[in-house]
């Protein structure tokens, strides 16, 4: 293929469409008792949740190198990509991009890096349809294009079970002023234009669903969508089922990456989207 | 494969000179060891981007790459070294700090290509390079950071290069720039004035650049010099909360050392006493902080006599503050929300210290002290008004009888408010939970609004007279209880009271119970009596808060 596609694994593309449409992830990095795993090695989303509530220390997360992405970039050029897109995690969250640039720098205008603006399948999509449209044939630029357009339309909503990893990761600032009194608090945030957005709480996970199928319906009509959890599969697919939405591409059920559930803790629910 | 830290050897004993490659590769290792013997320094002060204390070990991850890329090398070209430990760190590279670090030693390298061995023009120019690198591949430079840092250390190398062609002269005067550098970094970046931390980041550019100037004049590498903070920053305030299982003394000493500290010595001996050991310093005082067992109670006076004047001396026992608080509302102040201008502001009106901290918690702007039978003035409610930096404001009266001179206060400001009429408490905390202060005011409003129904109001309170209110008899001084404000029964009994209360109100179809206790009521009490409840209620959460407000026993949201 002419052009190749990159992105990293906060992007939640399941294997199997990244193979279909070969995607090239690269994995960040989960820090855990001191230990570094790539992300999907060594513990599985399941597992990682599940241990959670009682970790001691709260793991950390941090990108691959640029080294990492360097190795890609010159394998892909070498193997005969005329350019390569390399798509990223919102750089107001992360520094992944920051890495992905500094690669890239050696390359000119053969590697493009664009910042997405988003996380999870708010990423995902965008790499998902950029990565189709490579598929048909389309040439750098108007791949850009997509992209810029793509970037306005991705969605990403969330209920988190508690405030409490979201405020303790630190990466948004208004979590960290809350010294959250009440134990009770399922907070919803908005990722938007690459920052997250406190869209208030509800007490009690009913509510809380409730507030999330209206967010979902106040999108108006959707090209993409992903349900997302943090190991709430039951309740994912409940919510797809009670939503009752009829989309030309199936929507996807994810857990989500450790790497971004380590900010946001087990038992979250949420979707991603593309609006039409 | 990732690998995690392995140890460095202790470099050379001699440099030669000029710098050649393997000159360079005793100052990498050098900058190295130092930043890896006070990495755990590094990572404390991590608050930004992200406060997960782990900046000191990416950047050690970071430049051991780059170490181990060029340990074996026997190159002596300085360039080619340099080179070579550029690529480790890329390779390597950890975390955003790392990612910059990597950049930094590019650069460096770049500008190194044709040298052989190290002069001070050179050394100079690299790091100019180093700096545009790192600036340009970030993809959003932010001053106060390890960035800056790298900036004033290049720019002070070039103005000592009109003094000295000294390679060691110019890292003396890169070192003592990055150290004020780094001191000046929370002007340059709130969030580490805040936390009153200087930057990470640059704190770990500066250990590596004196870890070479270290191992140029000889001193050793591997033993920190522990850090005392300024007074100012010592965070006493939580002491209360921070209380481990024996130890049950807060002890806080200010002396007046005879001789210079010795602080690893210092600390050592603390850490046999106590816990939750902090100290601080300021115009010659030290101040001792330290949590110890009852038995264990003067030791640290009598340590710190050894070691000078003490001058004063505060002792508290944390278990007996601990222990039953009835009567009094435990210590702690209101955290308000700071909203900027042309955000949406809340004022909340709360009858107790513990709501108006749960208030506060929610991000309410502002306090209005009220509730049953002490009705705030229209003037309070407008002062409070007046003191935001906002016009666009929502009050909560949480009461019914406020909601009136919520209105005539609303209409005797020349800014925006809007009245959303909670009757209790808990309407009050439903309508908060729809806050977003960045909204559509009257988008927000009609949501806080629609939110007053989402929730279940129980009140316990005493009767204060006999008398009978919806077919329910009361008898003066018996407890009662009232559902969205309706009397449903009166007990002589407050457990019970609280039970019947929750039967009536159906809480078995709802989720959560979350009980305020009022003064009157001990913590040890309120705990009992939720205990009772969550037996009667299996199936629903319950959680306790201390509300601290007069009259009502209980305050109670079922939702």
């Amino acid at each position: 293929m002419d052009i190749a596609i990159v992105t990293d694994s906060t992007s939640d593309i399941p294997a199997d469409l990244a193979e279909r449409y070969s995607i090239h992830i690269v994995p960040n990095i989960l820090v855990l008792n001191g230990q570094s795993l790539e992300d999907g090695k060594g513990i599985s989303r399941e597992e990682f949740y599940n241990l959670m509530p009682n970790m001691k220390s709260l793991p950390t997360t941090a990108t691959a190198s640029p080294g990492d992405y360097m190795w890609l970039y010159e394998k892909l050029l070498r193997e005969g990509a005329r350019y390569v897109l390399s798509v990223h995690a919102s750089s107001m969250l992360s520094g992944i991009i920051n890495a992905a640039s500094a690669a890239a720098e050696a390359y000119g205008d053969q590697v493009r890096v664009f910042d997405s603006a988003s996380v999870t399948l708010g990423l995902g999509f965008q790499v998902l349809m950029a990565a189709e449209a490579a598929v048909r044939g389309a040439a750098i630029d108007p791949l850009l294009t997509l992209l810029n357009d793509l970037r306005k339309r991705a969605r990403v909503f969330a209920m988190l079970d508690t405030l409490e990893y979201v405020r303790r990761s630190g990466r948004v600032s208004w979590a960290r002023a809350r010294l959250g009194n009440l134990l009770h608090i399922k907070p919803f945030v908005e990722l938007r234009e690459g920052i997250v957005y406190s869209l208030g709480e509800t007490r009690t996970r009913r509510k809380g669903v409730e507030y999330l199928k209206k967010l979902l319906f106040d999108q108006g009509p959707l090209e993409r969508l992903a349900i997302l959890h943090t190991n709430a599969e039951a309740d994912a697919r409940r919510f797809l089922e009670e939503i009752e939405v009829n989309l030309p591409t199936p929507p996807l059920v994810v857990n989500v990456t450790t790497i971004i559930g380590t900010h946001v803790g087990p038992n979250g629910l949420g979707f991603a989207a593309v609006v039409k | 494969m990732l690998s995690d830290p392995q140890s460095v050897t202790q470099p050379a004993s001699t440099l030669e000179c000029p710098i050649n490659g393997q000159g360079l590769k005793i100052l990498i290792q050098s900058g190295l060891m130092w930043l890896r013997t006070n990495q755990q320094i590094v990572n404390s002060l991590n608050v930004f981007p992200v406060p997960d204390g782990d900046t000191g070990t990416n950047m050690v991850l970071t430049m051991q790459a780059a170490y181990d890329e060029i340990a074996d090398s026997a190159e002596y070209n300085l360039g080619k070294m340099a080179h070579a430990a550029a690529h480790g760190a890329l390779m390597g590279a950890r975390g955003n700090s790392g990612v910059i670090l990597s950049q930094l030693w590019r650069g460096f390298a770049r500008a190194l290509d044709h040298q052989a061995v190290l002069d001070a023009n050179s050394l100079v120019q690299a790091l100019a390079t180093g700096r545009d690198t790192a600036y340009k591949g970030v993809v959003r430079p932010v001053e106060g950071t390890i960035l800056t840092v790298a900036k004033d250390s290049a720019a002070a190398a070039e103005q000592a290069l009109a003094n000295s062609d000294d390679p060691g002269v110019i890292l003396e005067h890169i070192v003592a720039a990055a150290d004020q550098s780094v001191q000046r970094t929370p002007d340059l970046l709130p969030v580490l004035k805040e936390a009153g931390v200087v930057d990470s980041g640059g704190m770990g550019l500066f250990f590596i650049f004196e870890g070479m100037l270290r191992y140029l004049n000889g001193l050793p590498l591997d033993s920190a010099l522990a850090a005392v903070r300024p007074l100012a920053y010592m965070n006493l305030e939580n002491a209360l909360e921070t209380i481990e299982p024996g130890q049950d003394f807060e002890v806080v000493i200010d002396f007046r050392p005879y001789k210079t500290m010795d602080l690893v010595g210092f600390y050592d001996d603390l850490e046999k006493i106590g816990t939750s050991i902090q100290v601080g310093e300021g115009d010659g005082i030290y101040r001792l902080h330290i949590h110890v067992a009852d038995e264990k109670r003067y030791q640290p006076i009598d340590y710190a006599m050894t070691l000078g004047t003490v001058t004063k001396v505060a002792m508290e026992n944390l278990v007996a503050q601990m222990a039953d608080q009835g009567g009094k509302c435990s210590d702690g102040k209101v955290n308000v929300a700071s909203i900027e201008p042309g955000q949406i502001a809340v004022v909340a009106v709360a009858p107790g210290m513990g709501i108006a901290r749960v208030f506060g918690s929610l991000g309410v702007a502002a306090v209005v002290e009220g509730g049953q039978t002490m009705n705030p003035s229209t003037q309070e409610i407008i002062h409070a008004f007046e003191n935001l930096p906002t016009d666009k404001i929502i009050i909560l009266p949480n009461n019914k009888n406020i909601t009136l001179t919520a209105k005539v206060a609303a209409g005797l400001t020349v800014k925006k408010v809007a009245v959303v009429p909670s009757y209790s408490i808990p309407q009050g905390l439903a309508a908060m939970l729809r806050l977003v202060p960045a909204g559509d005011f009257d988008k927000v409003v009609q949501e806080m609004t629609e939110a007053l129904e989402d929730v279940e109001t129980g009140e316990i309170t005493t009767a204060t007279r006999t008398v009978e209110i919806d077919g329910v008899e009361v008898q003066e001084g018996q407890v009662i209880a009232l559902h969205n404000g309706k009397l449903l029964l009166a007990s002589t009994n407050l457990q019970e009271a609280c039970l019947g209360l929750l039967e009536k109100a159906h809480a078995d179809h709802f989720e959560l119970i979350t009980l305020f206790y009022g003064l009157s009521v001990s913590k040890n009490e309120a705990f009992r009596i939720a205990d009772e409840i969550r037996k009667a209620f299996p199936e629903q959460e319950v959680e306790v808060q201390e509300g601290c407000q007069p009259h009502y026993q209980f305050i109670i949201a079922i939702e």
